[in-house]
């Protein structure tokens, strides 16, 4: 049987079918209004300083990933364009050269940083002004020699304590800026209990897997795609970097095994069958009707 | 535009509308079927075992979202020491595998009970199947991307203000895993079925039960019937 809701002379399918239609429309338009300011785009420094410099430099040698000086005469533009907006997919394709540097650098995968076509561009030719001028391929070895300005070293960073990163990483301490604590969604297998979280990859053994530099350049703008909608805003200070610095160096000497996650559902399931036999105990009289105990009395 | 932004950006605004539109034109065009029709004097034994936990569950977890939403920052605080968030974790699981669970007996009772499915409209099937995908894909999420509760208020909560302040911020949700995703288009969907399926009962629910003062029936007594 079919029961219709809203006949009012206007058969409801054509009714369901304007509002869907209105919907979307003043919904295109709220999306058109409010998509806020556009990006700084047009910058290939800025996008390089905010996305890339964690993990590369132009110069200074091997961080998490490759130094990119003269990566725009290493690549063709094609590759590096394909690259930069998607890494994920040409790893997953199974291109040769991606194939061979996730190897060569630990296999970290670069992520996908989501730029858009233009950023890209801004990005390649941002990297093309920084290639040594003028540079002869038979010259590659004296591009050390030349009198060309070195990024500036990592200034010295504070020294990290361990207690603090531990208590950094499970929340115990809030971070400054107001991200959320680490074990929102990361584990360590230190972590007794029902375990760390697991949104995000384990961290145990990131310090070895990171080497010191590179994971002294990931905690300082956390730069994967997922961690950077909060981040971007809310960066961990340099304290704090250091002080779960020293602590992943720490839990990478673990042995311990991590936490799985039976517990928590068992708990979760004997919780709701104790709940049904409450309730079946607080209203197991439901079913003997009004009229028996009325007379009872 | 990509998928994403339709899925993340433009969506919830038209669940939004739907719902906001949907709602008065129902209220205004068909006030009486305000209500979710009761099954109860059709078939009472099984509807206990699955209205019961299905409601109780469900209202739990909903209102944890909800305060997720509203306080982030004291759910931040109070997951702070492991046990405390362990505690809400658990809690959270219980209620929302009671509300799987109720709703998968609820489904099971109305296929096999001829009376009920003939008092059963698509839209109710509908909604049913609706509900179930978002209640699993809610505990699938709580059971395998741990700890829900801390980064709903880090994730969750800034994207749904982002959308109530027009200015979607979909990076915040674009690179969740497709579980997640699917629970928060699940969430606006069902914004959007609300105005159109029995959902509506949530708005005519007698919440002021919860504050009025008790209202206490006597029956005659049978010594007073008896004059002694």
């Amino acid at each position: 049987m079919k029961r219709e809701y809203f006949l009012r002379g206007v058969p409801l399918k054509k009714v369901a079918a304007v509002i869907v239609a209105a919907g979307f429309l003043s919904a295109m338009l709220l999306s058109v209004v409010g998509a806020g300011p556009p990006r700084d785009a047009g910058d290939g420094e800025t996008i390089f300083q905010q996305k890339c410099a964690s993990c590369h430099t132009i110069g200074g040698g091997t961080l998490v990933g490759p130094d990119l000086q003269g990566v725009t005469s290493l690549r063709d533009v094609d590759w590096l364009t394909r690259w930069l907006a998607a890494p994920d997919k040409m790893l997953a394709d199974g291109d040769p050269i991606a194939t061979a540097l996730l190897q060569e650098f630990n296999n970290i995968p670069m992520p996908n940083l989501g730029l858009t076509d233009a950023e890209v561009a801004d990005l390649i030719a941002y990297m093309q002004a920084q290639a040594p001028a003028e540079q002869a391929p038979e010259d590659a070895g004296s591009a050390a020699a030349q009198p060309e300005p070195q990024p500036e070293p990592v200034a010295a960073a504070p020294e990290g304590y361990v207690d603090f990163g531990s208590k950094l990483f499970v929340g115990e301490l809030r971070l400054e800026n107001g991200g959320p604590a680490c074990i929102s969604c990361h584990s360590i297998d230190t972590i007794r209990g029902m375990g760390g979280g697991t949104l995000g990859p384990n961290l145990t053994h990131v310090y070895n897997r990171y080497g010191e530099a590179g994971l002294t350049a990931a905690l300082k703008s956390l730069p994967f795609p997922t961690m950077q909608g909060v981040f971007a805003d809310r960066p961990l200070t340099e304290g704090e970097a250091a002080d779960l610095k020293v602590f992943l160096a720490q839990t990478d000497l673990t042995t311990q095994q991590p936490v799985n996650a039976t517990g928590f559902v068992a708990l979760g399931v004997i919780g709701a069958i104790v709940f049904m036999g409450l309730s079946q105990l607080i209203w197991k009289k439901r079913l003997n009707g009004v009229r028996k105990p009325l007379v009872g009395r | 535009m990509t998928f994403a932004q339709l899925l993340f950006g433009v969506f919830p605004y038209v669940a939004i509308i739907l719902a906001v539109v949907g709602t008065f034109w129902r209220y205004w065009s068909d006030k009486f079927s305000y209500s979710s029709l009761s099954s109860q004097f059709l078939e009472t034994k099984q509807l206990f075992w699955g209205s019961v936990p299905w409601h109780y569950g469900i209202l739990v977890v909903l209102t944890g979202h909800l305060v997720a939403f509203l306080f982030p920052r004291s759910i931040l605080g109070w997951n702070g020491v492991p046990i405390r968030l362990y505690i809400l974790e658990g809690l959270a699981l219980i209620f929302g595998i009671l509300a799987v669970v109720g709703l998968a007996l609820l489904i099971v009772r109305r296929l096999n009970n001829p009376r009920l499915w003939k008092v059963t409209s698509t839209m109710d099937v509908v909604l049913l199947l609706v509900l179930l995908a978002q209640v699993i894909a809610g505990v699938w999420t709580a059971i395998f991307y741990r700890w829900g509760s801390s980064w709903f208020a880090a994730f969750a909560t800034p994207y749904l203000w982002s959308i109530l302040k027009f200015q979607p911020d979909i990076a915040l949700v674009s690179n969740m895993p497709w579980m997640v995703q699917t629970h928060i288009v699940g969430g606006f969907v069902l914004l959007a079925l609300l105005p159109f399926t029995r959902l509506v009962h949530l708005l005519s629910f007698p919440y002021e039960y919860m504050w009025r003062p008790p209202q206490v029936v006597i029956w005659y007594r049978r010594s007073r019937l008896g004059g002694s």
